[in-house]
């Protein structure tokens, strides 16, 4: 993951890391309650994946 | 018969001393620009222990990939309005912008997606710190957080 230029990662790894990083701050800022977090941050985490993914599909066919 | 006027009394309010409301106020803003100077102190400094780690080491890991992917880290002297917007949202990590640039010792390179990616994640840190300072100026304002 650490290449000579610096930390290099994939579009994939860079998604899932801003995914995860986002919704786990999301979720202790916006609620209180341990459970209410956890539900929140996978609420979060999911939607990220879904709504990234399919604009990623949407933009398939004019990717290149 | 005279009419009758209902006349209503204003609601018993709790008696507080006049400079109350403007001390809190203060310490309000004080609270704000220490969690944006150093990220997570504004809810440490009100003993939110939880919300004070996860906002210091977010905003950190997304620092400090930012700069080691060779993202760009924007300065006062930009070019154009999205520099300038760029530097604001950099800005916003407090004192980790200077980390930032400590870290970058290569300078940016955009020219590979990494680089982009990297000029994302520091944005990002800078606005979720402002974020985070707002929401530890609130709770000590008193507002439900």
């Amino acid at each position: 993951m650490i290449a000579t230029n610096g930390f290099a990662l994939t579009h994939f790894q860079a998604f899932l890391l801003f995914a995860a990083v986002i919704s786990i701050a999301f979720g202790f800022l916006g609620r209180r309650r341990p459970k209410d977090r956890i539900k929140y941050i996978l609420w979060s985490f999911f939607l990220f994946l879904v709504v990234g993914i399919g604009i990623a599909w949407a933009m398939y066919p004019f990717s290149r | 018969m005279a009419d009758e006027v209902i006349q209503q009394t204003p609601e018993a309010t709790p008696a507080q001393p006049p400079n109350e409301g403007t001390q809190r106020e203060g310490f309000a803003w004080a609270i704000g620009i220490a969690g944006w100077l150093l990220p997570g102190l504004g809810h440490a400094l009100q003993r939110m222990w939880g919300r004070a780690v996860v906002v210091f080491l977010a905003v950190g890991l997304l620092v400090v990939a930012g700069a080691t992917m060779r993202g760009n880290v924007f300065s006062s002297n930009g070019g154009d309005a999205f520099d300038t917007l760029g530097y604001v949202a950099d800005l916003g990590t407090g004192s980790f912008y200077l980390a930032a640039r400590a870290l970058e010792r290569d300078g940016a390179d955009v020219s590979h997606a990494d680089g982009d990616y990297g000029t994302r994640f520091l944005a990002t840190a800078g606005v979720l710190n402002l974020l985070a300072a707002l929401h530890a100026y609130e709770a000590a304002r008193g507002r439900k957080a």
